[in-house]
């Protein structure tokens, strides 16, 4: 076996995490170092944008370049990120809150581009950092200080919204399962175009007693267990309708044939113009009648 | 606990040295880090237990490495970290903050049971006469790490002293 380029401590910084002990955000930290140790890029090639919450501070955590954005503008910045740099490998992290709510907007376009990048959400259905309220992947039911009688809202299924808007790559994965989840973000990174992993993230401080990694752990079921195809897309819709209920791990859909992505087909787009390009002093040239 | 990919037919002596350090390197680090997110978080005792984790971890590693480069000198390992998770470790989910000096001490003796449960199993699915020997001999230190974990837990005030819970940072508008 040859030993590999990076080792999972080469991406992690001086920086201690301030998340409260025993916080999923841990794990996922964890096992994003091991899978850019596997992936093998140094951190100078590896860029991390986030909004804000919680997860959002996993960039201030890691050796790559990092951006802790504005909270729900995460995809807009590393699309510019990725597209004035399209050899950076990009990851976005972030919460439900800051994707699917203040976010959410923004998703769709995302998936529609198809830009070459990550998004991995840690799903913890409560905003955390701000001490407990409702967050739009909260159960319907759940009391919190917003919603102290109970939420009287249907959640937002995340894996349904980007499966719908047409995501090449769709996964969940639990810190629970570590071995599992590593191998799912390294695959994500892997997947040439928008990827998506949802990971099911608990809050240790704001979050019920059947969202902790203990339960995850009994509750959890592979979809390749299942006997799942993963180049099936209405399967992996019909699968992805049990979350809340169930606790699918693995990939739901992965497209075989990924179209070109949209970082891709700007450069095309450059090259082509750029033979077309006439000297600068000639460039009114081109606005003045022959 | 999990491993990802340990080939214990062709595991060597080597292997096996390579695997037992990084099992070490693994709980060192990790109660480091339990240490420092319990010291941010205002639970000094128990940071403090997981500091000490942090050395005997640390100490079990040299003695360990020391043996591999009497045996091997400065041979590169080939095995790597990624293939293990929470072997010796704790993992993440087992500490809170304000949790009790006895919760840490029970959660280090559940960790030591872990790695009892490794090194059992790699002795059993182990073919090399040298690794094996050296796994097992792991297993019996692994039982008198329990050991000396019970002892300490034995010599603390039974008395519970509060329910983490009790200090939860909740906020104040409820």
């Amino acid at each position: 076996m040859n030993a590999p380029a990076f080792q999972a401590k080469d991406f992690k910084s001086d920086l201690k995490p301030i998340w409260c002990p025993g916080c999923g955000d841990f794990g996922v930290l964890q096992g994003l170092y091991r899978a850019l140790a596997a992936i093998g890029r140094p951190p100078h090639e590896i860029a991390f944008i986030s909004g804000i919450g919680c997860s959002s501070r996993i960039p201030g955590y890691t050796t790559a370049y990092g951006f802790n954005s504005v909270h729900g503008r995460s995809l807009p910045i590393a699309q510019g990120v990725k597209l004035a740099n399209p050899d950076l490998l990009v990851v976005v992290a972030g919460g439900d809150g800051d994707g699917f709510s203040i976010g959410g907007g923004h998703v769709a376009h995302a998936i529609r581009r198809n830009t070459d990048l990550t998004y991995l959400v840690m799903d913890n259905q409560v905003y955390g950092l701000t001490k407990g309220q409702l967050s739009p992947t909260a159960p319907r039911g759940l009391q919190t200080v917003t919603s102290p009688l109970g939420s009287l809202e249907e959640p937002i299924n995340p894996l349904l919204y980007v499966l719908a808007y047409g995501a090449g790559f769709v996964a969940q994965a639990t810190p629970a399962d570590m071995p599992g989840m590593t191998a799912l973000i390294e695959e994500a990174i892997r997947y040439p175009g928008f990827s998506f992993v949802n990971i099911q993230s608990p809050c240790v401080t704001f979050g019920e007693d059947d969202q902790q990694l203990k339960a995850h752990k009994a509750k959890m079921k592979t979809l390749a267990s299942l006997g799942h195809d993963s180049a099936n897309q209405l399967k992996a819709m019909d699968l992805a309708r049990a979350y809340g209920t169930e606790l699918y791990t693995g990939v739901f859909y992965r497209n075989p044939n990924p179209p070109p992505t949209y970082d891709a087909l700007i450069r095309l787009r450059q090259a082509e113009q750029s033979k077309k390009a006439v000297p600068r002093n000639r460039i009114l040239d081109a606005y003045l009648q022959k | 606990m999990t491993t990802r990919g340990i080939d214990y037919d062709r595991l060597t002596l080597k292997d096996a040295f390579d695997l037992a350090i990084l099992v070490e390197e693994e709980a060192r680090d990790r109660y480091e880090e339990l240490a420092a997110q319990l010291t941010l978080h205002h639970t000094p005792a128990a940071a403090g237990f997981f500091t000490k984790m942090t050395g005997i971890e640390e100490k079990h590693r040299q003695q360990l490495q020391v043996e591999r480069e009497k045996k091997f000198g400065s041979e590169p390992r080939s095995i790597q970290v990624e293939l293990l998770y929470d072997i010796e470790a704790p993992g993440y989910d087992e500490v809170r903050a304000f949790m009790s000096l006895g919760d840490a001490l029970r959660t280090a003796l559940a960790s030591e049971v872990k790695a009892h449960a490794f090194f059992t199993e790699a002795v059993r699915n182990v073919k090399d006469p040298d690794a094996k020997a050296l796994f097992s001999e792991l297993c019996e230190e692994e039982l008198e790490h329990q050991a000396l974990v019970k002892a300490e837990l034995a010599k603390l005030d039974p008395t519970p002293n509060g329910n983490p819970n009790d200090y939860s940072d909740d906020p104040v508008a409820l």
